[in-house]
């Protein structure tokens, strides 16, 4: 009896197994085809109307959608991804009504954007690209953009041409080397967010009201670029020592896993360390990173901080942010990257004025521009209508004024000298739009800025960008390490393992990094540095860089 | 005869109706949840690409399986799996009919209480216990240093950077964590013994002890049997918070921490392929399913009224 019931159980389960199997496999079958058939259909009208002026194509494509719109009473939808730290907003129904608003009259089309808190978006939006849910544009950000390509989840922008005909904006507002960065094995998946892709390396910021209370005067030191004083490594030792003594009850500095990617102008050749371009500006020779001077210069310091007393001696355990330590009051100096406008934001950041130092030199580094482009879904229904959208997101004020800021009255309000604040009764905690992600946006420069930068903030950080001194010469060279996946996962383990105590200074130098080194050695160090170097050798050649 | 029988099949068929249809809800979310997505293991043997789907990514073989055995680190994960796991099947499994003995001996009122308290270790999210463990263990602050060791004149102790204390630190958290659970089955067993077996036990003169081995234990057994067995099944897997929130992710400690799971999360966390992940889950399905069937063979061997199946 139980067993006749289990058998039929058994072969239910197998039979709607089977059914289950077949269903999705033909569905997706059928999907498939019908795409075909409409990028078929968008291609001849493409090639019909070739001789017509770009432009005209744009136009039309918008105006046969608005006649579509009028026929069917409905106009189709472009839906926008991105994250942001709080989740879904409260107020973005009313912000795409308004964005749709807008879009109907210039794109015939209404926009949705759709906003994932950051702790989901990377599986959400797995899910939803896999699955064929609609979503037609998307930050790469946290999924990242190497392994979207991988898994096949993006469109070539420049199929049959499309790029040159719908997205002229971009071209004007993208550098053209900084759109060819984006490019991988040639084709272009993405466009980049327009942003600071140059970093000054190493600066460390101090409580302005610890720097006051040992008297140090910051006015004797030059003043940089940046506009913030230049220091030595000697100068930030004696501050770090004077408020030490001052402040024995706080620890100094905050230290965090960044020596390399805030505080060096190594390039990290494809996202890790596990071979880098010790000198990116005048070689593409990979080297180990961890054997240099550089990564021993670092270390020594560390070693000396925390023998002084400068470092929590939990500092391997806690998780926490860097600024958010400086926040709670324990700890008095942090070292990070900084760009035009940075006091303003680590100020904010560390809920206290923050004075700045600056350490380092600038330095773009290879990944810098192509590490989060934005991309449409290669499963998009209509790509025409997704590109003239991705187009307006970086040339239409309107588009992005909603998209960063909310809505004029309800979000925020002009100032009389053009910048922006909140609306009146409307803070960070209760604004009803308020992504605070304005660094993913694809170009928050035709929009308004906020108070306390300057309004010519894009023009600085765009000037910042071409003045930098020190450019990496694989700028735009991407590396898919997926044949080379359990050399990774092997020397990402030792790293974790042997890395942050010298990192953080808690092992003698001399004898972390030789322990460190002997385990990326076992691990295949050697095997991965071959790889990258083959990779980079041939887009050197493909390039012709020298 | 067989109409006799089918007839009494029938019967007791519709006898049951009540007890299927109170069974259909979990069959469903069983089905649904457990059986739907088999299909998709297929995925471990393809490199996907969501432009081709599931079932059009082209096959590979076990390529995606070579990732996992590749490395020198495949001994200690899996060294670490095996031995944590049957550590903690044999320790927990001990201690937990202990303190079920125990329970079932008292009388008093606080009883349930007690058993509350026992309990509660198991309700606690692994992020929490892992603070808690850190509230004892931190190098500046924690009890252990700024306390007991202080008291005792000793040197503090950097707990997160040495790797020799943290087997037995896993397995206390391990067993204060699910003595609890377990525990209430075993009680649950006990209770169910007939209690004129001990009375008749006692007036022939056997002592508490002797009730305790000769009758409590024994008839324990199949319990013990199948919760051993169903353990054995996970073998493979590992209690992920416990091996990745306890010893707050601290490298320094990965030859004594690092499992299957927790290797395979760091690893693929910045990979993000989904073959290489569909991979190992199936190697360790795979595993824990021939473990599962092994030891219940063995267990028909040894006496085959006390095998699962």
């Amino acid at each position: 009896m139980k067993k006749k019931i289990a058998s039929l159980l058994l072969s239910v389960t197998t039979a709607a197994m089977i059914l289950g199997g077949c269903g999705s496999a033909a569905e997706t079958a059928v999907d498939t085809s019908s795409q075909t058939a409409e990028t078929t259909t968008t291609t001849d009208a493409g090639a019909s109307s070739d001789a017509a002026a770009t432009s005209d194509k744009a136009a039309q494509a918008i105006a046969d959608r608005k006649a579509e719109a009028e026929k069917s009473g409905e106009y189709e939808k472009v839906i926008i991804s991105f994250f942001d730290w709080t989740g879904r907003p409260a107020g973005l129904d009313r912000i795409n009504e308004a964005l749709s608003e807008h879009t109907r009259e210039t794109l015939g089309l209404d926009v949705e954007l759709q906003i994932i808190d950051s702790a989901a978006y990377g599986d959400d939006m797995k899910l939803m690209l896999s699955s064929g849910e609609q979503v037609d544009i998307f930050s790469t950000c946290i999924l990242g953009y190497n392994p979207s390509i991988n898994n096949g989840y993006v469109l070539d922008l420049e199929e049959d041409g499309m790029f040159d005909d719908y997205c002229n904006g971009i071209k004007e507002k993208v550098r053209a080397d900084y759109l060819d960065a984006c490019r991988v094995g040639g084709v272009l998946y993405g466009t980049p967010p327009i942003k600071d892709y140059a970093i000054e390396t190493c600066a460390v910021v101090v409580g302005q009201e610890y720097l006051d209370a040992i008297g140090y005067d910051t006015s004797k030191l030059s003043v940089g670029d940046l506009g913030y004083p230049k220091a030595t490594w000697d100068d930030i030792n004696d501050i770090f020592a004077q408020l030490h003594e001052k402040f024995p009850d706080k620890y100094v500095f905050a230290i965090q896993d960044n020596e390399l990617t805030q505080g060096s102008s190594v390039d990290n050749i494809a996202g890790d360390y596990f071979g880098t371009l010790l000198d990116p500006q005048n070689s593409l020779k990979i080297e180990d990173v961890y054997s240099s001077d550089i990564f021993k210069e670092w270390v020594q310091r560390a070693y000396d901080w925390n023998q002084a007393g400068y470092l929590s001696q939990d500092a391997l355990t806690d998780q926490t942010g860097a600024s958010a330590k400086v926040k709670s009051g324990s700890y008095m100096a942090m070292m990070a990257c900084c760009k035009p406008g940075y006091k303003t934001q680590i100020s904010g950041e560390c809920g206290r004025d923050m004075a700045v130092f600056d350490v380092g030199e600038s330095f773009m580094s290879s990944s810098s521009v192509s590490s989060f482009p934005w991309c449409v879904n290669q499963n998009t229904e209509d790509p025409v209508a997704t590109l003239q959208v991705l187009d307006a997101l970086y040339t239409d004020s309107v588009i992005e004024g909603l998209m960063c800021w909310g809505q004029e009255g309800k979000e925020y309000k002009v100032n009389a000298d053009g910048t922006i604040t909140y609306a009146d009764g409307v803070d960070a905690n209760n604004s009803e739009y308020y992504p605070n992600v304005l660094w993913l946006m694809p170009n928050p420069y035709v929009t308004y800025v906020w108070e306390g930068d300057p309004l010519d903030l894009g023009v600085q950080m765009a000037a910042f960008n071409d003045n930098c001194t020190c450019k990496s010469k694989a700028l735009g060279f991407t590396w898919d390490n997926t044949d080379y996946a359990s050399e990774y996962t092997a020397l990402k383990n030792a790293y974790d393992e042997y890395g942050p105590k010298v990192v953080y200074g808690f092992v003698e130098p001399e004898q972390g990094i030789a322990e460190l080194e002997e385990a990326l050695k076992a691990a295949g160090l050697d095997t991965y540095m071959q790889g990258k170097q083959e990779a980079l050798d041939a887009w050197a050649k493909e390039n012709g860089i020298q | 005869m067989a109409a006799n029988r089918t007839k009494t099949k029938k019967k007791s068929i519709k006898r049951y109706i009540p007890l299927y249809l109170m069974a259909l809800p979990g069959l469903v979310y069983l089905f649904i949840n457990n059986y739907l997505p088999l299909p998709g293991l297929v995925l471990a043997f393809k490199k996907f690409n969501a432009k081709k789907g599931i079932y059009g990514s082209p096959f590979v073989g076990f390529k995606n399986f070579k990732y996992l055995f590749a490395t020198k680190d495949a001994f200690i994960i899996t060294r670490n799996t095996i031995l944590y796991n049957l550590v903690f099947i044999i320790v927990n499994t001990i201690l937990a009919i202990f303190v079920a003995i125990l329970l079932a001996e008292m009388t008093s009122k606080v009883k349930k209480a007690y058993q509350s308290f026992i309990l509660l270790p198991y309700m606690i999210s692994m992020v929490i216990v892992s603070y808690l463990v850190f509230g004892f263990l931190s190098t500046e602050n924690g009890f252990f240093n700024n306390t007991i060791l202080r008291a005792l004149g000793k040197d503090p102790i950097s707990w997160y950077m040495e790797k020799k204390y943290w087997p037995f630190i896993l397995v206390f958290v391990s067993a204060w964590k699910g003595i609890g659970y377990n525990c209430v089955i075993y009680l649950a067993s006990i209770l169910g013994i007939d209690r004129s077996i001990y009375e008749s036990a006692s007036i022939d003169g056997a002592s508490k002890w002797q009730q305790i081995f000769k009758i409590t234990i024994p008839l324990l057994k199949p319990t013990i049997i199948m919760m051993t067995l169903l353990a054995v099944g996970r073998i493979f897997y590992s209690d992920f918070g416990l091996f990745y929130q306890v010893p707050q992710n601290q490298g320094a400690l990965f030859s004594v921490t690092n499992t299957i799971d927790t290797y395979v999360y760091r690893g693929l966390l910045e990979l993000g392929d989904m073959s290489m992940s569909s991979a190992a889950g199936l190697y360790q399905s795979i595993v824990g399913f021939i473990l599962v069937l092994g030891s219940n063979l063995i267990v028909k061997k040894i006496d085959p009224e006390y095998a699962l199946f």
